[in-house]
């Protein structure tokens, strides 16, 4: 495979992934960019790897979650309030805005969790793939995962 | 319950994906910018490879297997006439997506075959590349290649054709050398003795090779021959000491007889086959052997093409051939009079030992 296919065939899947994780079109953009330029500069090494599409979103997890390594601004920017960039339609407004405190904790959660709940309900992977993503092991995503559902059930009990 | 509303905000949140083809552009924009800063940060490694065996040695390790029974049957008629040899030293590990000729040199046999001249061509020469433009010499090398996978033969082919355009000198023969082939070349000859006129601290390994002549192996001649920092010249003391390698290699050809012995040509040739491209033109490898060996025997002689600076609005950055003595070092270089250009100017001339 030959990285404009792999680009063709998986970039959009990649952003969607990044904008979940992220919460922000352009910060997804950034993430992605980021990543792929590495991608293609490397791409023998992500070729002969055994599933090239993994080994890219393990890439790019690992970019997001240390991304604070990088400059302030941009750690400042990744603090993700409730995104303002989808209005709600206003006749459900209030049930809108309820809908959205889930997003809004998510982006409180440590980088980890929130990207362990990204793999797990959005691209509905396996455990066991999870952990190779996040180069950890099969109980680790399990506790990970009831960990931040057991914050964001918090949230919700403090709301209601 | 929690996760349904998980599922369901993140259903929610795909329309804000941002569109592929401008995020795609950018990657490949991003590419580029990365790749013009690595090539100027990155240490240049210039494999210089070198020189080679040139000529003799050169022509030595380049051949397919088939050429090898070839050398022990008689030789085809000797060439008469000068020739150029063009041998290239490309940098890089063998799994990147790119490569540069960092060290260019034509090997000159002249008709008398007295001895051999090295001209040394500066790879941030700026030339005219037949469909890219103009760029530096060495960028020749990576249009040609192409990328990810760069064919070598390639990068070859394209470099020839833009020597000999900007030279007005015909190519007769070449070989691209990897630092590998390098390496394994200079091991294969036990070694190559190598006169640096000041200490040479590597900015790869961190060795240090003191001024004077040593005997370096082939780590520490492929060491030595990509240093270009800390020289009064940069990019230029490089290619001095890449003919000043060359030399002690032919030196060392010289010694071991393994021109005169088929035997020992033939080890060479098996040894270091990989990662060497050539091109023997219309000349048959014995021929060439036989034309470079009497030469060789002499003690070469090492000139740089002379070349300024560029001014400072002149883009793109790089030398320009020099207008007092370019035209007439490239007209003795076509006419094969090098020799008495060499002895009127002196200074042009590299100090081997």
């Amino acid at each position: 495979m030959t990285y404009e296919e792999f680009a063709d065939a998986r970039l959009s899947a990649l952003l969607r992934y990044a904008v979940m994780l992220t919460g922000d079109p352009h910060q997804a953009q950034d993430l992605v960019q980021e990543t792929m330029v590495r991608v293609q500069l490397n791409w023998r090494r992500v070729a002969r790897s055994d599933a090239p599409e993994r080994y890219v979103r393990r890439m790019l997890t690992n970019q997001f979650i240390d991304w604070r390594r990088g400059s302030w601004a941009r750690r400042v920017l990744l603090r993700g309030e409730p995104d303002e960039a989808v209005p709600a339609p206003s006749d459900h407004a209030q049930s809108a805005v309820d809908r959205d405190q889930v997003w809004s904790w998510l982006s409180r959660l440590p980088r980890r969790q929130r990207a362990t709940l990204v793999l797990r309900y959005y691209e509905d992977l396996p455990d066991a793939e999870i952990a190779e993503i996040l180069g950890c092991a099969v109980g680790t995503v399990r506790s990970c995962i009831s960990r931040a559902l057991a914050t964001l059930r918090a949230e919700y009990v403090e709301v209601c | 319950m929690i996760e349904d509303d998980l599922r369901a905000a993140f259903a929610r949140r795909e329309e804000l994906t941002p569109a592929v083809g401008p995020v795609r552009a950018a990657i490949d924009r991003a590419v580029v910018r990365r790749r013009r800063r690595r090539l100027r940060l990155r240490l240049a490694g210039t494999a210089m490879a070198v020189v080679a065996a040139a000529l003799a040695g050169f022509t030595a390790i380049a051949p397919r297997p088939p050429e090898t029974a070839n050398l022990l049957a008689t030789p085809s008629p000797t060439p008469a006439g000068a020739l150029n040899v063009l041998l290239l030293g490309v940098d890089g590990p063998a799994d990147r997506p790119y490569r540069l000729a960092d060290s260019v040199l034509i090997v000159h046999v002249p008709a008398d075959r007295s001895r051999l001249y090295l001209v040394s061509l500066p790879r941030d020469l700026v030339v005219s590349i037949p469909g890219h433009g103009r760029d530096k010499l060495n960028a020749a090398f990576l249009v040609g290649a192409g990328e990810p996978r760069p064919d070598l033969a390639r990068g070859y082919t394209l470099t020839r054709q833009v020597v000999s355009d900007t030279t007005g000198v015909r190519i007769d023969a070449g070989a691209v050398l990897t630092y590998r082939a390098t390496r394994e070349l200079t091991d294969a000859v036990g070694g190559v003795s190598v006169c640096l006129p000041t200490t040479v601290r590597s900015h790869h390994t961190h060795r240090t090779y003191p001024a004077g002549c040593q005997r370096l192996d082939g780590a520490a001649a492929v060491d030595v021959l990509r240093q270009r920092f800390n020289m009064p010249d940069g990019a230029l003391d490089r290619d001095r000491n890449a003919a000043r390698y060359a030399a002690g290699l032919l030196h060392r050809i010289q010694e071991q007889e393994v021109l005169t012995n088929p035997l020992l040509l033939n080890r060479l040739i098996t040894k270091v086959d990989s990662g060497v491209v050539t091109d023997t033109g219309e000349l048959s490898l014995p021929a060439l052997i036989s034309a470079t060996g009497k030469a060789a025997a002499a003690e070469p002689v090492a000139v740089g093409l002379p070349v300024r600076h560029g001014e400072a609005e002149e883009l793109p950055y790089g030398f320009r051939l020099d207008p007092a003595l370019a035209p007439g070092f490239l007209d003795a270089l076509r006419a094969d009079r090098l020799g008495e250009w060499a002895a009127a100017h002196p200074k042009q001339v590299t100090g081997l030992r």
